[in-house]
């Protein structure tokens, strides 16, 4: 401990700009409260008290308003597989990012960065697990030797956020409460992927795990255990038990704030509160307020009935934007109240001419740089928004949002303007003659047709298409909407077999300088405009194409500066430089994105935010909000008043 | 009679290895695996999967090997009574299926006693008074009944349920008893769920019965001993129960056959459409995922019911009707 002190003051002494210690201010919380819920066993000693639960460091939550434990909430999910929720919407994380996405230390007390290369990892004094034991540094150091590089429960070995140019770092484990990870190049990615909704889970209950571990465990024992569970080696039995994400084992110890009760298969999952879990709020009752969580499984296709039925308190996975007249409609017979949150898509629909199509005449036109641009500025966007998502949604290139400190308004209106005119001439620069029909002409004679090809899953596809087919026709290009199947859909892109394809835009349009920029340069298979040129990245040159266009080779470099660059100032840059390329390039033409997500909440819920942000990565759905401070206001008068009440007397 | 029983027995064999072969090869007929469709799903809904890792379970499950050895080791597990592994899930077949198949049983047999109940006094009824008004009414409630798309009808009731009646949507039980142990208050609540989807589904069935019933029994009043018997002086009620309905009633033993799997697999559709815990929904998934195990072992086990009830109603035939008994002794 003493050591780590050290540093810190050494750091601060030398005045390191690029050193980081981030540490959330504790002021010194009221005296700890008892759990109504938990009293019982406390009281019969099957519990320690609240003190003895609750870490001697604990985190103190800023909350709206203060609540009173008690209450259950339900959920609806579509299937037995999203058990996995609860740990993005619980959001407890080593280090998380807060509601104006920066980073803070969450179940860590504090973490010390050096040059985003060092990183010293200190835990809460007197922090325990679920089930009541110590959760120390042995946890981290159990995961790190004998999971993630024993070649039987990890045969990939480190993930590969933990392997900036292919190299690992060095672990070193300082004390019972501190460990530090060594990289000898910067790793931009750690604390991301830390803070990620399917985190990076660099610790594992090891009391728990040892008993099925080959190296700790009795070997016939553990022989026997395999055999019962119907499973080949006690590798497989490992992992299937080690599920922290996807939280399907009861018996795993956890730390968050709401522990798996129902051992599956089931249709009704519930979860209920973690006696020991590390936060408090400022009166010094232990979170989480709300004693136990349900979830229920039903068809996804029938959620948004049963969410206007009022079998859900919170509700917004599986609810659409065209649900929200219905579940508007009976908002006051089933007490609940729907507001709108934005979501994070740098656009809700886009569409990706295939870079890699096997066609050779359509390959040398989608890479001809007007002909993107040409399609782009053909899409009537104030159409699409007014006539599909009541002029709410902002229309734009498939960039990022204005919530994101990276964004910049040219990017999202470049070539984003309606103008067939405009259009028609760089088609004609282009040398697509139009024919008498008034379709314009491949080089090769075939009438200029595209085909947009998608996975089916929502009629909003084909609505979107509908309106674009309109306005392409006037610059003499016809589209053909071809709905199938999800894994159809992907396959034929990868392979080359389509040529134009819709689907979601990119996934992070919050970006922020420490965020990677993957989604802008050929990195993955799955990138619907150039899945080969990404699968060559992905598999080190194994399988795929090299980027065959200068400004593809460029993004890729980019990207790599960016993954070795250890400032703020180069990530800002490198990201700038990207997304001009990307708006300058068109590779996907973007429609609207921010269209709203109904979120259904129940009356008498509080503290969940009226406005928010509804995102994958970075927000983890509601977690960005931490759910372990919602609380279910009981009281009379509140029933009648949304603004609730501020804070109830202090017990004392 | 024992040698046809024997007979019958040992040809189920080979239909069944043939019945195996094609599940197994129609299951690996499109392109891909349950972990290319995992990773699909994923990706929709933007996380990313870890290609490392799939690739390590593909090995670990085998998806790497030819398939003939893959059907082997399928084949061969089920002769042991393991039906292999869920991946969807994560846990073996068997268990996976356990509670489902009793919630399917419940609203197979509500629904096929709903049809019977309905259905025979209004078939007999309609044909014992043929092209009179109320034998027009009746029919024309069958056809509608036949021509009412099912899930369109499921809609349409679980919203009035809710709304005049406050029944939950979807489901066979109020959500807080679902996975409780059985008490009264739960099977109330059962039974107050239980009739919507008992009317949807039975609705065709009950609509098709109605009319092969009729026509059958058509076809047996006007034959000759019929007209004798009522010659005779014969009351009415007592000739029509005593003869030609028993005469009509043949084809609906031979429903047995089909009726077996059915009791197991429920109505897919609706059941997707009504959310109900039953085992069609998950079949219907475990297809689409490519789940081949929970999908190859499910529908063998449909397939081994669909053979016995087939045999079991070939037995009841011969036992009823001497006829068929008669031709089949004298094939040997």
């Amino acid at each position: 401990m003493s050591e780590t002190r050290f540093n810190r003051r050494e750091v601060l002494q030398i005045g390191f700009a690029a050193t980081v210690a981030l540490a959330v201010p504790t002021e010194a919380p009221a005296e700890l409260q008892e759990t109504p819920a938990l009293k019982n066993d406390v009281g019969t000693g099957n519990l320690p008290k609240v003190e003895e639960r609750v870490p001697e460091e604990p985190a103190v939550a800023e909350l709206e308003t203060i609540g009173t434990p008690g209450g259950e909430l339900r959920m609806l999910m579509g299937g037995p597989k999203d058990t996995r929720m609860m740990v993005v919407y619980s959001y407890a994380r080593l280090v998380g990012y807060t509601p104006s996405l920066k980073f803070a230390p969450d179940i860590l007390k504090s973490i010390e960065i050096e040059d985003n290369r060092v990183f010293t990892l200190h835990l809460r004094k007197g922090h325990k697990w679920s089930d009541g034991q110590p959760f120390t540094t042995e946890d981290f150091r159990y995961w790190f030797e004998d999971v993630a590089q024993n070649k039987h429960l990890s045969p990939s070995g480190l993930p590969i956020s933990m392997l900036p140019q292919g190299e690992g770092p060095r672990f070193e484990v300082l004390s019972e409460a501190a460990v530090r990870y060594t990289w000898a190049r910067p790793n931009p990615l750690f604390l991301p992927d830390l803070a990620g909704p399917s985190p990076l889970f660099i610790y594992r209950p090891s009391h728990y795990l040892k008993q099925f571990h080959e190296k700790y465990a009795d070997k016939k024992v553990l022989d026997g255990l395999v055999t019962q569970a119907k499973q080949r080696n006690w590798a497989a039995y490992h992992n299937k038990l080690d599920a922290m994400y996807r939280d399907d084992n009861p018996d795993l110890p956890s730390l968050e704030p709401w522990i798996l009760k129902t051992r599956p298969p089931a249709d009704r999952f519930i979860f209920e509160r973690n006696p020991y879990y590390y936060r408090i709020d400022k009166q010094g009752n232990q979170l989480p307020y709300i004693d136990r969580v349900i979830l229920s499984i039903a068809d996804s296709k029938i959620i948004p009935a049963k969410t206007g039925a009022g079998e859900s308190d919170l509700q917004a996975r599986y609810l659409r934007f065209d649900n929200y007249t219905f579940l508007k409609a009976s908002e006051d017979r089933n007490h609940y109240k729907v507001r709108l949150w934005r979501t994070g898509p740098g656009s809700q629909l886009a569409l990706y001419p295939n870079l890699n199509v096997n066609d050779d005449v359509w390959r040398g036109l989608v890479r001809d740089l007007r002909f993107r641009r040409a399609l782009s500025l053909a899409v009537n966007r104030h159409e699409i928004n007014q006539v599909i998502y009541f002029g709410l949604a902002i229309e734009g290139q498939n960039t990022l949002l204005p919530q994101s400190p990276l964004y910049d308004p040219r990017h999202r209106s470049a070539w984003a303007q309606f103008d067939t005119r405009e259009a028609n001439r760089l088609l004609d620069l282009v040398g697509l003659a139009k024919g008498s029909d008034g379709i314009r002409q491949l080089p090769d004679g075939r009438p200029a047709e595209i085909v947009v090809e998608n996975s089916g899953e929502s009629t909003e596809q084909s609505d979107v298409l509908e309106l674009i087919r309109d306005s392409w026709r006037r610059v003499g290009i016809k589209l053909f909407a071809k709905p199938s199947q999800l894994t159809l859909f992907r396959r034929r892109v990868f392979s080359g077999e389509a040529l134009m394809s819709i689907d979601k835009g990119i996934e992070n349009g919050l970006a922020t300088p420490a965020m990677s920029p993957w989604e802008f340069a050929p990195t993955t298979q799955q990138q619907l405009e150039w899945p080969k040129w990404g699968q060559y990245y992905e598999t080190k040159g194994a399988a795929g194409e090299p980027p065959g266009l200068p400004s593809a080779i460029r993004l890729l470099q980019l990207y790599e500066e960016w993954l070795a660059a250890g400032t703020e100032e180069a990530h800002t840059r490198v990201w700038h430089d990207m997304l001009q390329i990307w708006a300058d390039e068109v590779f996907s033409i973007g429609t609207v994105a921010g269209v709203l997500q109904p979120v259904v909440v129940n009356d008498k819920l509080r503290n969940v935010p009226e406005q928010g942000i509804y995102n994958w990565d970075p927000g983890a759905y509601f977690g960005i909000y931490k759910p372990d401070g919602f609380w279910f206001d009981l009281s009379e008068a509140s029933a009648k008043s949304a603004s609730a009440t501020i804070s109830p007397p202090g017990p004392r | 009679m024992l040698s046809y029983i024997v007979h019958r027995i040992l040809i189920m064999i080979p239909t069944l290895i043939a019945i195996s072969i094609v599940i197994f090869t129609i299951i690996n007929l499109p392109p891909g695996d349950y972990f290319t469709t995992y990773i699909a799903e994923l990706q929709s809904s933007g996380e990313a999967a870890d290609l490392a890792k799939i690739n390590f379970l593909k090995a670990e499950y085998g998806f790497d090997r030819p398939l003939w050895e893959q059907y082997i080791f399928w084949a061969g597990g089920l002769l042991h009574g393991d039906m292999g592994y869920s991946f969807a899930y994560n846990l073996p077949v068997n268990q996976v299926v356990g509670d489902r198949l009793l919630m399917t049983f419940i609203v197979s047999l509500s629904t096929i006693l709903f049809t019977y109940i309905v259905a025979f006094p209004i078939g007999v009824y309609s044909a014992t008074h043929q092209y009179s008004w109320s034998d027009h009414l009746l029919t024309l409630l069958g056809f509608l009944g036949l021509a009412t798309p099912s899930f369109l009808l499921a809609l349409v009731l679980l919203y009035l349920a809710n709304v005049y009646f406050g029944i939950s949507i979807g489901g066979l039980m109020d959500p807080k008893y679902v996975d409780q142990p059985w008490t009264f208050d739960k099977v109330v609540s059962v039974a107050a769920h239980l009739w919507i989807p008992v009317v949807v589904i039975g609705t065709a069935g009950t609509a098709s019965m109605i009319r092969r019933l009729r026509a059958n029994l058509l076809d047996e009043l006007q034959k000759q001993y019929v007209v004798t018997a009522r010659a005779k002086g014969l009351h009415p009620l007592k000739l029509l129960f005593k003869y030609p309905l028993r005469m009509a009633l043949n084809p609906f033993i031979s429903d047995i056959g089909s009726l077996l799997p059915h009791v197991i697999s429920g109505a897919a559709i609706v059941s997707v459409v009504m959310s109900l815990p039953t085992t069609g929904p998950m079949l219907l998934d475990a297809l689409r995922s490519q789940d081949m195990y929970l999908a190859g072992s499910f529908l063998m086990f449909m397939a081994f019911l669909t053979v016995i009830g087939v045999f079991v109603s070939d037995l009841a035939l011969a036992v009823l009707d001497p006829r068929i008994r008669l031709q089949a002794g004298r094939r040997e």
